[in-house]
């Protein structure tokens, strides 16, 4: 499959300090992707890298095959962008607001507008002011306004900031939708991790400037079990071949379902008291903590 | 661009300030018309004394000697002019009608440079300061229109309120005196001709233009590089009110005359006074120009290069 956005050893470099470094990303059509990342490690100045709000230092961002340096007007009219909360004309009503991105836009109908307003589910309140709104309001505005001129490509930054549990919800199958019948790629930073991990098709995570690692969320984890023991046992799961580390007042066992049966006999066998035994899964926000190193906000290079 | 200009002026009338500045300039009118009106010299003099009490003053100036040559060429014209009145029992325009009310326009207009002043000062610095900036520059829209676009929005209402002022100035007048029955009369060379109050009026207006799109400009530059409204509007008021102090001052350097706030005011040639010697309304004209094109530069690279992180 063609990557709709690339993006090629790009990076940059502010007051001195190396912001991003040599990043390297290809985003495909109707696949979402999360964007993790601990603060201040990049996100959102790769995003507006991305949108061109920011020109890299070195390396290029390609939309569509398209320069976004060299060809920025063509380039960008496949983008539709929310970068962090969604800034509208607060004296405006958000129609008026909607119709001002509408003309910056090309061959973006009335029709089309009213039909953002439908999805979005702002009819009622569309031609009241914008300082009237709550935030959950705006962020939907902040998404019609993006998906005015059919983007091939959507970019947010923490997009359910501020939503209701009910317009989260309703976001995500929004998106879901968008992906899968109009293939548009789509790209959400955000530190909402549960929020990423229910979303995403696949995850980015962002240290330090660079891409650490890029997984796909569909791949099935090694199924893992939690055993809680009264005395020490690892002379034991070592004699049997598990893998195990420990955890908690027990130990995380690496074992399929049905070798669990085997694995109880075997330790009530050998004496040793068993309080628990139960699937452990691994969260979004374990594997983000460990592939990140904590919350340290990295140390200025400029020194 | 049609669009961007149709976006930014529906921006600016969505704004609760630009309708307060549109009312105040209104209500000046109306004022300035009710202060005219209540101080009002009602002179009872007959035309005839008073021009010549005019030739007798101008005479004694004459002989008193030490006049320069504009000055005496000044003099002798009025005398001229005053010989003719009376002779072809031609009246001049009285003080109490629509056209002589007509030259007070120059209050409406130091409003109209602050209105622009503020606008200038804000079309850009306030997409910053909301945030709004980033929905407006992800767009497939270059950036040099887009400022491009504001720019002349702020020309736009500048030109539209002057336009409004003069009119709604011209009513009021009529309404107030009515037309003058006398005529207007000037030197062209040797020959005395008679010249049009309203041309004259619009065409001191035109000339004011100059110190309020200089105003507009800076403003604009001001605000586009520091993305700050304050400092603009203040900066560009500072140097609207000690500009001519600060020429003054500096009078006797020659480099004086290549400030563009010794330039400003176009409306010294047509009055003959000036404060800085040599300047001529070519000159003046082109000094504006050069510095109009250096503001502008200045703020169309800032804002194209910018990374922008509001």
């Amino acid at each position: 499959m063609k990557p709709i956005v690339e993006l090629k050893h790009l990076s940059k470099t502010i007051k001195g300090k190396e912001i991003i470094k040599d990043l390297n990303l290809e985003l495909f059509p109707g696949q979402i992707t999360g964007f993790l990342g601990p603060n201040g490690a990049g996100k959102t100045t790769t995003i507006r890298l991305m949108t061109g709000l920011m020109k890299p230092t070195s390396g290029e961002v390609l939309i569509d095959g398209i320069s976004l340096k060299e060809n920025f007007e063509e380039a960008i009219s496949k983008v539709g962008v929310i970068v962090e909360n969604p800034e509208m004309y607060k004296y405006m009503s958000g129609y008026k607001n909607l119709l001002h991105f509408a003309r910056m836009h090309k061959n973006v109908s009335k029709e089309r507008i009213a039909e953002v307003v439908r999805l979005v589910g702002l009819e009622k309140r569309i031609n009241e002011k914008v300082s009237t709104y709550s935030l959950g309001m705006r962020q939907r505005l902040g998404l019609a306004q993006a998906l005015l001129h059919h983007p091939q490509f959507l970019i947010l930054d923490e997009p359910t900031n501020g939503l209701d549990p009910a317009g989260i919800r309703e976001f995500r199958e929004h998106l879901r939708t968008i992906a899968q019948k109009e293939r548009v790629s789509i790209f959400i930073s955000s530190h909402l991790l549960a929020e990423i991990e229910l979303i995403c098709d696949r995850i980015a995570v962002i240290k330090n400037g660079q891409l650490i690692d890029i997984r796909e969320m569909t791949v099935e984890q090694q199924s893992t079990y939690y055993i809680e023991v009264g005395q020490p046992c690892e002379p034991l799961l070592k004699e049997q071949n598990y893998l195990f580390e420990k955890f908690s007042k027990g130990y995380l066992v690496s074992i399929e379902r049905e070798d669990v049966p085997k694995l109880i006999t075997n330790l009530t066998t050998a004496g040793i008291d068993l309080f628990a035994v139960q699937p452990h899964h691994q969260s979004l926000e374990d594997q983000f903590l460990e592939l990140t190193g904590g919350g340290q906000i990295a140390q200025t290079s400029a020194k | 661009m049609l669009k961007l200009l149709q976006n930014e002026w529906m921006k600016l009338w969505n704004k609760k300030g630009t309708w307060v500045m549109f009312i105040l300039l209104i209500l000046a009118v109306f004022a300035v018309a009710g202060i005219y009106k209540w101080v009002d010299h009602l002179e009872t003099e007959n035309w005839k004394t008073v021009e010549q009490q005019s030739i007798k003053e101008q005479q004694q100036s004459i002989d008193a000697g030490g006049l320069t040559k504009e000055e005496l060429k000044d003099a002798k014209d009025s005398i001229q002019i005053s010989n003719y009145r009376l002779k072809n029992n031609e009246p001049p325009i009285e003080t109490d009608s629509a056209e002589a009310y007509l030259d007070n326009g120059s209050f409406l207009l130091a409003l109209i440079s602050l209105f622009g002043t503020i606008i200038g000062a804000s079309i850009v610095s306030n997409e910053f300061s909301a945030g709004t900036i980033k929905m407006l520059l992800t767009r497939p829209i270059s950036r040099a229109k887009i400022l491009t676009s504001k720019l002349l929005t702020v020309f736009i209402f500048v030109i539209l309120m002057a336009v409004l002022s003069w009119v709604l100035n011209f009513i009021m007048g009529i309404i107030l005196y009515g037309f003058a029955s006398g005529t207007d009369l000037v030197m062209e060379g040797n020959k005395i001709v008679e010249s049009s109050p309203i041309t004259h009026s619009l065409y001191m207006y035109l000339l004011s233009m100059g110190e309020i799109f200089m105003s507009v400009i800076f403003a604009f530059m001001i605000g586009s590089i520091f993305r700050s409204s304050s400092l603009a509007i203040g900066l560009t008021l500072f140097i609207n009110f000690m500009g001519s102090s600060l020429v003054v001052f500096l009078s006797k350097y020659e480099f004086v005359k290549y400030l563009w706030i010794a330039n400003t005011d176009l409306t010294q040639f047509e009055s003959d006074y000036s404060i800085v010697e040599g300047l001529t309304m070519p000159f003046s004209l082109t000094i504006l120009a050069v510095y109009a094109v250096i503001f502008l530069v200045a703020s169309f690279v800032t804002f194209i290069k910018r990374d922008v992180t509001a």
